[in-house]
């Protein structure tokens, strides 16, 4: 039996290129491989993670961002604690697909999937969205938001660590009410210098924190689990 | 040293009278005795010693010679070492000589060659000998041209012949390749196999492997796709008249793949013996013919879209989906009522009929896995031509990547994963639909215990299984192992539920419900009997169902992995472990339908066990527990309450026993039990009782527990150990008799006691005979 308290499955999707893959590979292996193939069907990574003194295996499912592998894909948001949809801030057309995406994920997910709105690709210059309205997005359709770069292993710990913690938050209040309450109190205590769940929770409604740089290095438990 | 040792003695000793001077005489004549007593003693050595001086004398004679003799060997082998060093580098010299002799003989021997060929290759040519003209040149080419071209600055006089020669040659070289370029494309207009043959095994002796491999491959190609098309046309037409007919162009797919193949095993050893220096040579060929075979796969794929249609199938799939999804989001338990499965699947016209697509679910995954297999078969033929021919690794895993790169870009490839796309889609679309269908077809025959879904739902699920294992794709697997579960989470752990959530009607519970129930039924118009019997059936078979599913998707599960692991022996670890994640999903869908069995369970207990349990129960107030001896007798030669109350729960549980499976049978019996032994305690603690009350009672728990024991495999003794501990209570004659049982090591064949020291107490107080005083001085 291995050695971790939950088990959690992220499920990545979004239009081929813009950086699904990157993004796993800097969180699992951190490593960023240029000249990436496009992912075949799904791809399958494992890491532990320990967030607020728990031991948390995250699975997570790299999808293929081609139409032709959507039959694939789309067997797996059933079963996902939480759904990153990925765009790329310097490609319009991965943005303005979304409404599809989202679609999908209303067909085939969980209702009370966690969704996660990334925009991928900080690093470079070309940018076409801005962060406001990845936000407004985010707002509009209930999700969390976060700009990322797997480049330059911006943002990417934090978004898993965030993920973790907020799916740790849902799965005790799932256990019992005075638990949950319990861990909301802590979360309550610990302000907003704990793991970063008190801005993740806000949803998309504080802007600043997600889309600015200089935030990836403020969280301490982020940086030192890493 | 003596003599100073002696004064000092006689200056110490006291020499003031005659005896003392003699005792000192004495002494001294005594040492001086002993003194020459020493002397001659070493005197004795002195011939010893004197020899032993002489002897040295002589070795220093003999080893003098000893030095001359080593100083002269000396010389000697530094003489030696010059003389071998010089010898050396004349052997040295000599050797530098000899390779310089054979290098010139090999320039000789090159430049008669050069002659030799020069003049050959010419007369080849013109008599049209192309093997000759080529060996020439062969032999040309694997001569050094720069050294060729030193020789000809090195042999001055004859200067002119060599360049001439050099000359001939290099225009023989060019007009051989355009000859044979010119005969390979006139032997391949006049379709003349011997002369294409012949003239792709000269390529490489003129330098041509690239050309060679991609002419040759042309005209491979032109061959194959004439073929081709002739075929694909007598396809159609031949295929409806046979048997084979639903897997025609899979069959089409497997012959055209088999020519790529067929191609490559010919043409192999061929290419091996003439092309082997150039060890890419295969690779190019399979490259060039991958593109050919992507033209071919994708005319013959347009073709099977077009006469299956495909599009307008999926379509249909698509759009049945988003009805469904309309009626208020798909795959959304909450709205799959039971009317919904009642919908007759095929009934419409625009609707697909799931077994409309059945063969051609099974022609893809032909389709697929045969694709899969040309792609390892390529791999393989690729890995040992690597294998023979290279001995390097590195260079042996660049040939193995460059072809997986060819494999990733080809469109073959791409036409694969549209096929498994398609596959997934209609294979889902079947395999809901036929659940579907299988619930909404649900039968009950009487005297068995499920009914007909369950058997009929997995072994659609089965099926698509394993269909999609005959795909090769371990991706596509993974894809329908999903889809199974999220089939029966979703639409069978509704269907199963459904009848759960109503309740178990339980008839008559009390007369005044009765009543009412008639009156409503009668005054909605309806007043079936059978109605309730049947939904109490449907009830209990759901029950059963879902108790069988538990056990259907253990032995599915297992199945599934023995078969995976026989279809897919050589599987990497990732893909075990993307296999392994949709494996564990089957087992989160196990959870829910053991949830299922409990709730159903819990809506048996407080519907069909607690209404009917507790007037039983209460019959035991009713009961006096003060008997005088004589009461005792009249009351066990009637009808005691344990009698009254066995033969109930036995009528009760008999009605389920045969209706329900064992494990829920089992299930219902230990709830039973703890229903039974709950409110009996609470009927207990509500009556009194004297010392023949207690006897009684004693008896009574140990008959019950004995049926209860016996109606299940289970143990419900665990259940009934408090009750039987309150009932020994109760049984004693005396307070102070509780010290034997009270403490450990008296009881040890009594489990431990489940009272605490206050329940015992109030128990004690039970009991009108026990006076209050001796119950408080109890020490527990």
């Amino acid at each position: 039996m291995e050695d971790y308290k939950f088990l959690f499955k992220i499920v990545l999707v979004g239009n081929a290129g813009v950086g699904k893959t990157c993004l796993v590979r800097r969180f699992t292996q951190g490593l960023f491989p240029p000249g990436q193939g496009a992912t075949i069907g799904v791809d399958f990574m494992i890491k532990t993670v320990e967030v607020e003194g728990e031991k948390i295996k995250l699975q997570i499912w790299d999808t293929a961002g081609q139409e032709r592998f959507r039959s694939i894909t789309q067997s797996y948001y059933r079963s996902a604690h939480a759904l990153i949809l990925v765009y790329d801030i310097s490609c319009q057309p991965t943005f303005d697909c979304l409404p599809d995406w989202l679609r999908e994920i209303q067909e085939y997910a969980n209702s009370k999937v966690l969704k996660i709105l990334v925009g991928n690709k900080t690093d470079r210059d070309d940018r076409e969205i801005p962060t406001q309205i990845g936000e407004e997005f985010a707002k509009q359709h209930d999700m969390y938001f976060l700009e990322t770069s797997a480049k330059e292993a911006e943002n990417v710990e934090r978004l898993f660590y965030e993920i973790a913690a907020e799916l740790i938050g849902q799965a005790r209040s799932k256990d019992g009410s005075s638990a949950a309450a319990a861990a909301a109190a802590q979360r309550q205590s610990e302000g907003s210098g704990s793991i970063g769940l008190g801005s993740f929770s806000a949803k998309a409604a504080q802007s600043n924190c997600c889309g600015g740089s200089s935030s990836s290095n403020t969280n301490p438990n982020t940086s030192q689990a890493g | 040293m003596n003599t100073l040792h002696l004064s000092e003695l006689i200056s110490s000793w006291d020499i003031s009278t005659t005896e003392k001077v003699d005792e000192g005489l004495k002494r001294i004549a005594a040492k001086e005795a002993e003194v020459n007593a020493r002397l001659e003693a070493v005197l004795s050595k002195q011939c010893q010693v004197e020899a032993k001086l002489s002897g040295i004398g002589r070795a220093m004679a003999t080893l003098l010679t000893v030095e001359n003799d080593s100083n002269k060997l000396n010389l000697q082998i530094v003489n030696t070492a010059q003389l071998a060093e010089s010898v050396s580098a004349k052997v040295r010299r000599l050797d530098l000589a000899r390779c310089r002799a054979s290098e010139c003989q090999q320039r000789v021997h090159d430049l008669i060659d050069l002659q030799l060929c020069s003049q050959g290759v010419v007369k080849a040519i013109n008599e049209e000998d192309y093997e000759k003209g080529a060996g020439h040149i062969a032999r040309f080419l694997a001569m050094d041209q720069q050294l060729l071209q030193r020789t000809a600055d090195d042999v001055q006089g004859s200067i002119t012949s060599v360049s001439d020669a050099v000359r001939t040659l290099e225009d023989a070289t060019e007009k051989m390749r355009e000859l044979i370029s010119k005969r390979f494309d006139e032997a391949v207009q006049h379709d003349d196999l011997a002369s294409v043959e012949r003239f792709f095994k000269i390529f490489p002796l003129v330098g041509c492997h690239r050309i060679g491999i991609e002419k040759f491959c042309g005209y491979i190609c032109q061959k194959l796709s004439a073929k081709a098309q002739k075929e694909l046309r007598n396809t159609q037409d031949i295929a409806k008249a046979e048997r084979r007919m639903h897997l025609a162009f899979a069959d089409r797919l497997t012959a055209i793949l088999e020519n790529f193949a067929r191609v490559v095993e010919v043409n192999q050893p061929i290419i091996e013996a003439f092309y082997g220096q150039e060890c890419t040579s295969l690779l190019d060929m399979v490259t060039i013919l991958q593109r050919e075979c992507d033209l071919e796969v994708k005319n013959l794929l347009l073709e099977f879209n077009k006469h299956r249609q495909i599009q307008y199938r999926i379509k249909q799939v698509n759009d049945s989906a988003q009805r469904s999804g309309g009626a208020g989001g798909a795959n959304n338990s909450i709205q799959s009522t039971l009317g919904h499965y009642r919908k007759p699947s095929g009934g419409s016209i625009d609707k697909l009929n799931p077994k409309d697509i059945d063969a051609i679910i099974a022609e893809i995954t032909v389709m697929h896995s045969r694709i899969e297999l040309y792609f390892r078969f390529m791999r393989r033929r690729l890995q040992t031509n690597a294998e023979t021919y290279l001995q390097d690794k590195d260079a042996q895993k660049n040939i193995q990547s460059d072809y997986e790169r060819v494999v990733k870009q080809c469109d073959l490839s791409r036409q694969m994963q549209e096929i498994l796309s398609t596959y997934l889609l209609f294979e889902r679309y079947f395999m809901e639909e036929s659940v579907m269908k299988a619930i909404g077809l649900d039968t009950y025959e009487a005297g068995q215990q499920c009914s007909s879904m369950v058997d009929d739902v997995f072994f659609i699920l089965r099926k698509s299984i394993r269909r999609s294992l005959t795909t090769q794709s371990i991706n596509g697997t993974c894809a329908v192992i999903n889809n199974v579960a999220s089939c029966l989470d979703g639409d069978f752990v509704t269907a199963l539920k459904a009848p759960l959530k109503s309740g178990y009607p339980s008839g008559y519970i009390d007369l005044a419900q009765a009543y009412n129930a008639i009156q409503t039924s009668l005054q909605q118009g309806k007043l079936h009997s059978s109605d309730a019997d049947r939904v109490r059936t449907n009830f209990i078979v759901q029950l059963n169902n879902a108790d069988m599913s538990t056990e259907y998707i253990e032995t599915l599960w297992q199945t599934m992995e023995q078969e995976i692991a026989g279809t897919f022996p050589s599987i990497s670890p990732v893909e075990r472990h993307l296999l392994d994640g949709c494996l564990t999903e089957l087992k989160t869908v196990l959870d829910a339908l053991k949830a299922t069995v409990d709730f159903g369970i819990q809506q048996l207990r407080s519907s069909a066990i607690r209404p009917r349990l507790n007037p039983w129960v209460d019959e035991f107030l009713n009961y006096s527990h003060h008997l005088t001896e004589e009461e005792l007798s009249t009351y066990e030669a009637g009808e005691t309450f344990v009698q009254y109350f066995i033969v109930q729960l036995d009528g009760l549980l008999n009605s389920f026993k045969n209706a329900l499976s064992p494990r829920n049978y089992d299930a219902l019996v230990s709830i039973l039990a703890t229903e039974v032994t709950n409110r009996l305690e609470r009927a207990i603690k509500k009556s009194t009782f004297n010392r023949l009350g207690g006897l009684v009672l004693d008896q009574e728990v140990r008959a019950l527990g004995t049926y209860l024991t016996g109606a299940t495999s289970w143990s419900v003794r665990d259940k009934m150990t408090r009750l039987s501990q309150i009932a020994t209570l109760l049984n004693l004659d005396k307070v102070s008799e509780l010290s034997e049982y009270w403490n450990p090591e008296n009881n040890t064949e009594m489990p431990s006691w489940r009272l605490t020291p206050n329940e015992v107490r109030t128990i004690f107080t039970l009991r009108i005979d026990f006076r209050m005083e001796d119950i408080k001085r109890l020490q527990l």
